[in-house]
């Protein structure tokens, strides 16, 4: 059965081991760390500047979930969103290297990292995705390994 | 958790509680977050072999997070009231697994747990302990949502900072020599 949505989109066959993804960027601006954190993850360090400079961190910064949150968003706009994702499975390894910080913009890349098939599902592949999100001063702020789903062309 | 470090039971297991997912606020998520046909369209999601709309597996965890959040301040809330000094938490450094197993859909209520699987002191930074939590969210069926081992710290209550290295805090703290001695470090 075609599914007609991703029926013109690149599939398991169509990707190859070592493919790179440019992520593009995103700057995080005060209201999206307010917005997020006020919803997810209400500390005072990130939702009040004058407690964010007396933390560890010296500043105002994103929350790592939101960090994480916003690395997807640029791969589905980059790559998930024009092949034939069909959900993902997880990740493994997930590094938050540097906190993101108000005014910062994060951007990177993501690599192909291995593509099997599945061996209970023949209609799938399973795609392996590294992480390398870095800021504007070229300084690590996440790694991790993401695990997702893409259909297969042929599903004998 | 808000416990001191060294009061931190292996295997213990904290309710997070539960939290309802709705359809706007699935799609809400996933339209910031992760916009891919099954979390933001509910026509086109019906072609996928979730059959309908789901969660973004970000979004789950991300809530996940919020439950963590309020159980630990509800419970330093606690510990205050009681006239006891809670202990500290820190940042983390991150999360060694994620699994997604049973998408969430709208209507959905998922409960949350956190179990302490192991702790140790910090090699890295002395004073503060690691500790290895595991977080698991399931449905109103008991099906596994998704189970992830994470990192944290916590501060040490009864450490001692040895001689050698209060000498050296206070020596970064005087100009010139500390940041030189920072460079180095």
């Amino acid at each position: 059965m075609t599914n007609p949505v991703t029926k013109d989109r690149r599939h398991f066959e169509d990707l190859a081991v070592g493919e790179v993804i440019d992520l593009g960027h995103v700057s995080v601006s005060r209201e999206m760390i307010f917005s997020f954190a006020r919803e997810f993850d209400p500390l005072p360090f990130h939702l009040d500047e004058a407690a964010a400079k007396a933390s560890l961190l010296g500043g105002l910064a994103s929350s790592g979930w939101q960090t994480g949150a916003l690395s997807l968003r640029m791969l589905v706009d980059s790559f998930l969103g024009k092949i034939a994702s069909a959900g993902g499975l997880g990740f493994t390894n997930l590094k938050w290297k540097n906190p993101v910080m108000v005014g910062d913009t994060i951007g990177g890349t993501v690599t192909i990292a291995e593509l099997r098939r599945s061996e209970s599902h023949p209609q799938w592949g399973i795609l392996t995705l590294d992480f390398n999100v870095q800021n504007q001063k070229q300084a690590p702020v996440l790694t991790m390994r993401l695990a997702n789903l893409v259909e297969t062309r042929s599903q004998a | 958790m808000t416990r001191w470090f060294e009061n931190i039971v292996i295997d213990e297991v904290f309710p997070l509680g539960d939290h309802t997912f709705s359809t706007e606020e699935i799609i809400r998520f996933a339209t910031l977050y992760d916009p891919q046909y099954f979390h933001i369209d509910e026509e086109a999601a019906r072609h996928s072999h979730f059959g309908g709309l789901v969660a973004s597996g970000w979004h789950t965890v991300s809530v996940g997070h919020r439950k963590m959040v309020d159980t630990l301040e509800a419970e330093e809330e606690r510990l205050r009231d009681e006239g006891n000094e809670p202990g500290v938490s820190g940042p983390s450094p991150g999360v060694n697994s994620m699994e997604f197993k049973v998408p969430v859909r709208p209507g959905d209520t998922v409960t949350y747990e956190l179990v302490v699987t192991d702790k140790r002191a910090s090699n890295s930074i002395p004073g503060w302990g690691l500790l290895f939590n595991r977080i698991t969210a399931k449905n109103q069926r008991g099906e596994l949502v998704y189970k992830a081992e994470l990192v944290a710290f916590s501060k040490l209550r009864d450490y001692r900072m040895p001689l050698q290295l209060k000498v050296l805090l206070a020596l970064t703290r005087i100009p010139v020599i500390g940041p030189l001695l920072k460079r180095g470090t």
